[in-house]
């Protein structure tokens, strides 16, 4: 018994190709919006909010196009959980490009005013962020499964430079009152960080379970995660709200 | 879920003369569950099927090998009464096949080759056997019509109740609504749910959609072999074997 190409299989691919479009450019937003924060380049910051947009409609596009093959093909087996993971992997995908946004917002901002100290501490965040992000969008171009498992198991690092940045923040902005709009600003965007490598996190659990059909979500590391609600970051965010 | 086993079938072989259609098929079946026999044309499911009724039997120069049991006792023992055996395993074909008679008659024939005379008794069957198929609603006013004047659809209903007449554990199905529009394969597939909810059932498909839909398990044969069983939700979001993912994706060649 021999397997060969069916039409599914030829709108499957061109799927593929959309969603590794979509995280193509959902990794130079993030690229950029990191770069715009730390060479204080305002042109960088606004090109990724200005982009946000493509991005917002490919996931429509990809959405409505999951839907058509769920209706239509019937799709069983490695097929429906290439599509239903595609499905994710655009949603968090999305999600992933609005913290960018986020971030471009926040140096925007921040570029027009007086440099705080924290850039190096922020740069060793994201460069781990991104690197999750690109693990994760190569293991889907693969259908690598070790690969992705890699990107989950380095999400612990990255929640531990998040704790250990904002408690940095914290303690400057105690003595330097006048830069506490700035360094909430600054802790909204480790946060994002921190977010955009959950995320990626979400990109990975999703390639292996379409890899290997196995859902390994909620599996890790429950134990040494700070329950949201006490972390100073979330007070702190709400105040950032108003400044 | 695996209460008790109603049919188990151990290591079967089976040969038409010198061809070995069966091999090896080792495969447990329970009560109040549908299970899908998928796999190509020839590889042997219409075959494993006749092998539980015994139908088999009516063609020359076969042999079984291995056992295959029906509540533990071997359908194919010494001192098994072939006649009882197809009264508790009934079976469905792919073209509904109603004799050229009444329906009542229709479904009162299995009843009657059984012994059944009393009239009284053998009306209350009669309609008991049609609610069930889903059917009494359309034929109450006309059981002495033919048959024959019914819809395909109907048609295949009518067999089923006449399969359902002498109160069987089992019901193999053969492609039951292959012959059949869609609106008429989807009241046999509604069927199939109310039925198992009384019966085991086993049910040869072509349509991978049918299996999904109608089926608790799914078991895949190719040439002769059983490759996958499992349950129907997990052979198709996740078979293990490659030539099941090809089978149910369409990939197969
Ligand atoms: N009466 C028969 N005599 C000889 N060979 C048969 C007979 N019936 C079926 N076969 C062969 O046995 C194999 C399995 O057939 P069958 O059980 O009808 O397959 P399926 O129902 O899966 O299409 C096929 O190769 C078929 O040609
Ligand atoms: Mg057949």
């Amino acid at each position: 018994m021999s397997s060969h190409q069916t039409h599914l299989n030829e709108e499957i691919e061109k799927l593929k190709h959309q969603v590794l479009n979509m995280a193509a450019m959902t990794e130079r937003a993030v690229e950029k919006a990191t770069r715009g924060f730390v060479e204080r380049d305002e042109g960088l910051a606004e090109e990724v909010i200005l982009g946000d947009n493509r991005i917002n409609e490919l996931e429509v596009d990809i959405d409505r196009f999951c839907l058509r093959l769920l209706a239509l093909e019937g799709p069983v087996a490695g097929d429906l959980r290439f599509i239903v993971g595609c499905m994710r992997i655009s949603v968090d995908l999305e999600r992933i490009a609005d913290e960018a946004v986020n971030i471009a917002e926040r140096s925007m901002i921040l570029s027009s005013r007086p440099p705080l100290p924290f850039h190096d501490d922020i740069r060793a965040m994201s460069d781990k962020a991104l690197v999750m992000l690109r693990h994760a969008v190569r293991s889907f171009s693969s259908g690598d499964p070790d690969k992705a498992r890699e990107v989950c198991c380095m999400d612990n690092l990255v929640d531990e430079l998040n704790q250990k940045n904002i408690r940095k923040v914290i303690e400057y902005m105690v003595t330097e009152t006048p830069a506490i709009r700035r360094s909430v600003h600054i802790i909204n965007i480790i946060r994002r960080y921190e977010r955009i490598a959950d995320l990626s996190t979400n990109v990975a659990e999703t390639v292996v379970f379409v890899v290997s059909g196995t859902n390994i979500k909620h599996q890790r590391y429950f134990d040494d995660r700070v329950p949201e609600a006490d972390t100073p970051s979330r007070r702190i965010e709400d105040v950032g709200a108003e400044g | 879920m695996k209460e008790q086993i109603k049919i188990r079938a151990k290591n079967l072989n089976f040969y038409y003369t010198d061809f070995l259609a069966l091999s090896e098929v080792s495969l447990d079946f329970f009560p109040h569950q549908a299970t899908a026999l998928i796999g190509p044309s020839g590889c042997g499911k219409s075959t494993f099927l006749r092998c539980i009724n015994r139908m088999n039997d009516l063609i020359p120069g076969v042999r079984v090998e291995g056992s295959l049991c029906l509540d533990g006792q071997d359908i194919y023992g010494p001192k098994v009464d072939v006649v009882e055996i197809r009264r508790r395993v009934g079976m469905v074909f792919q073209k509904p096949n109603p004799f050229p008679k009444t329906i009542f008659e229709n479904v009162a024939y299995g009843l009657r080759v059984n012994g059944g005379r009393d009239r009284e008794a053998l009306s209350r069957r009669v309609e008991e056997s049609l609610r069930l198929s889903a059917l009494w609603d359309e034929v109450k006013d006309r059981l002495d019509q033919s048959a024959l004047g019914l819809s395909g659809g109907q048609q295949q209903r009518l067999c089923i109740a006449r399969a359902l007449a002498v109160r069987p554990e089992v019901l193999l199905m053969d492609e039951p609504a292959s012959a059949l529009d869609p609106i008429a394969t989807q009241k046999i597939e509604e069927l199939i749910h109310e039925l198992k909810k009384r019966f085991t059932i086993i049910i040869v498909t072509h349509s991978m959609q049918q299996a999904a839909r109608v089926s608790d398990r799914t078991a895949f044969f190719y040439m002769g072999r059983l490759i996958e069983v499992g349950n129907t939700e997990t052979i198709f979001t996740y078979p293990r074997h490659k030539q099941t993912e090809d089978y149910i994706t369409g990939r197969f060649g």
